[in-house]
């Protein structure tokens, strides 16, 4: 029972912070969130040994889906949070079966080739989606109740968490680690490579049109610029990264960490304070591959087990 | 990594035909397009060579393009050096900036894997561009000279002779780079050691070495470009990003290590990139020729070799 007290503790910090905590810090904690959401499905991705750089481009995909949905249809918010999630999934699915056939670099790539596909696109769909200048909703969701929002999206992290959880508690950690250690192994003891690899990508990407459609009903307002913004590819990855990668601590710890030095910053230097992520994920893999969760964990719990390297 | 020079020719003679056929139907777009694939074609080449011999991605290849803009913007509004002239320091900047840059990062990835190695190009292309933002800030600057606007009028069609420049310098750097490779010492080791590095270094070359030779002066190539592009561009901390995607297209395009078909790859791309450009209404739609290629080349490749 005792290894369930922090996490408990944490959630119900969690729940009743608005009521502690002022709009501003409110506010912080809210993003932190969106990011830490999107972190952790970026390695969910990882875990299959895939590197996937289209993180942006299925969070625009929900925030375009979601939005428009709303404003032409007339969609209730809150469902078109699920459309959101729903077509970045479905679109997820029917990319999968070609990019997912592709490895190491060429993977990688094709996502991030595939990011900038999506909001050319856009861009030039003027009478669909507004084009460059984007499309205002008339209502932010909630009416812009900050505390509502917070417990939206609060709501959506913690199921992404739980999804993680289960990922690495179920037998699909074993299929996902087989695949990511060596791929011939894991074919040949009868693991459907790809099956899993789809899985995973059409719900890491589901998960990020969620994120996405529930960030722009917070702002009311989408553009190509800002929507596809590389930001949305950087941080979840820098988080992710200094937390440690494969697990669903690394990524909440890092998200946290970066979160709060990334405000701090942001007020101290206006321009370029992104920098301090650049120097980040370059020291990260220059020097501590595995992130800081896990040294911590094992000189915490005492043992002098190594964990695997970055690339394991 | 294999990596080899291959003669073209039926690719080259495709691209001709091409090329006819737009002369025909839109002659500005065809010379666009040439101006522009020549761009590419050299910013792409640096990459290559990186790729191919060393066998890494680098997503920061455009950034340090950028950090040549702004180097030579610097000298220019400091002490009104001419951008030409500003060449031979961006170069050698440059040089020493990706050496030094080289040693201390991307030297101790080389043999992790590839996650690794594109992160930490990730990592080092916002380093990069956030270094010029504090600096300049994300304000557009650019510079004006004469010559850079200068024009001929041949049978009534009027166009820019500046621009006409990029060809030159592509096929410039291109035969240079060529004759470097197969008439060099170092050269050959470089070819010796992008082929196989272990038997580069059985048989007694500096493999560290040729590493960072590639990658710094490949880096240093980009202070030529940087160099003539100032006058016709206005830049910005982002302007050199896409090119590290586009030139990663180029060469997945050509194949690894050809270099003559990443300068056919480049001007084809650029004209069909200028042709999109020229149909009123639908230039916008320019932007998705490199990454429908770069994607259809890469997929059609994967099947190709699961075949």
């Amino acid at each position: 029972m005792k290894k369930y007290i922090l996490p408990i503790l944490l959630v119900i910090l969690s729940v009743i912070l608005p009521f502690i905590a002022g709009t501003y810090l409110l506010h912080i904690f809210t993003s932190i969130l969106v990011f830490l959401a999107l972190s952790l499905s970026w390695d969910m991705m990882l875990r299959t040994g895939q590197l996937s750089f289209g993180t942006a481009g299925f969070f625009g995909l929900g925030a375009y889906a979601s939005a428009l949905i709303v404003v032409k249809l007339g969609f209730d918010p809150i469902l078109s949070l699920l459309v959101g999630a729903i077509f970045s999934g479905v679109i997820a699915f029917f990319l999968g079966f070609v990019v997912l056939r592709l490895r190491e670099i060429y993977f990688a790539i094709t996502t991030l080739a595939l990011t900038h596909v999506f909001s050319v696109v856009i861009r030039n769909l003027p009478e669909l989606t507004g084009g460059s200048s984007g499309t205002i909703l008339s209502n932010a969701i909630f009416n812009g109740d900050p505390i509502k929002i917070y417990y939206m999206i609060l709501i959506i992290t913690l199921t992404v968490i739980g999804i993680s959880e289960i990922f690495k508690r179920t037998r699909i950690h074993f299929a996902i680690n087989s695949i990511r250690n060596d791929e011939t192994t894991a074919k040949s003891s009868g693991i459907n490579v790809f099956k899993y690899l789809l899985f995973v990508f059409v719900v890491t990407s589901a998960i990020q049109g969620l994120v996405g459609a529930a960030y722009v009903q917070q702002y009311a307002f989408v553009n190509p610029e800002s929507t596809f913004s590389l930001n949305f590819l950087l941080l979840p990855i820098a988080m992710a990264l200094v937390g440690g990668i494969y697990s669903t601590n690394g990524p909440i710890i890092g998200a946290f960490l970066l979160g709060l030095i990334a405000e701090y910053l942001k007020l101290q230097m206006p321009y370029g304070h992104l920098i301090v992520y650049g120097l980040i994920i370059v020291f990260v893999v220059l020097f501590m591959p595995q992130g800081i969760y896990k040294p911590i964990k094992n000189t915490v719990i005492g043992i002098g087990k190594t964990g695997g390297d970055i690339n394991a | 990594m294999s990596f080899s020079l291959k003669k073209s020719y039926r690719l080259l003679l495709l691209l001709i035909l091409f090329m006819v056929i737009i002369g025909i139907w839109r002659p500005n777009a065809l010379l666009d397009g040439l101006q522009r694939g020549s761009l590419y074609a050299i910013i792409a080449l640096p990459l290559a060579l990186v790729l191919g011999i060393l066998g890494v991605l680098n997503l920061a290849h455009g950034d340090f393009l950028t950090v040549g803009f702004y180097l030579i913007y610097m000298l220019y509004s400091r002490f009104n050096l001419d951008p030409l002239v500003s060449i031979v320091p961006a170069v050698l900047f440059l040089i020493l900036l990706s050496g030094g840059i080289y040693l201390l990062t991307v030297k101790n990835v080389l043999k992790d894997g590839h996650l690794n190695q594109l992160l930490i190009t990730f990592g080092i292309s916002l380093v990069l561009i956030e270094t010029i933002n504090i600096i300049w800030t994300s304000r557009p600057r650019n510079v004006y000279t004469d010559y850079a606007y200068s024009a001929i009028e041949v049978g009534g069609f009027r166009f820019g002779t500046y621009e006409l420049l990029y060809i030159l310098i592509a096929v410039a750097v291109l035969v240079a780079l060529q004759w470097f490779l197969k008439n060099t010492r170092l050269g050959q080791a470089t070819f010796a050691v992008g082929q196989n590095p272990k038997g580069a270094r059985i048989v007694g070359i500096n493999v560290n070495f040729v590493y960072l030779f590639v990658f710094s002066v490949s880096i240093g190539i980009l202070g030529i470009v940087a160099g003539f592009m100032l006058p016709r561009t206005a830049i910005f901390p982002g302007v050199g990003s896409p090119f590290s995607l586009k030139s990663f297209a180029l060469a997945a395009m050509a194949g690894l290590g050809n270099l003559n078909g990443i300068l056919i790859a480049g001007v084809t791309l650029g004209i069909g990139e200028a042709v999109i450009n020229s149909i009123p209404n639908y230039g916008g739609w320019s932007d998705i020729v490199f990454f429908g290629v770069l994607i259809i080349v890469i997929i059609s490749r994967s099947y190709r070799r699961a075949r």
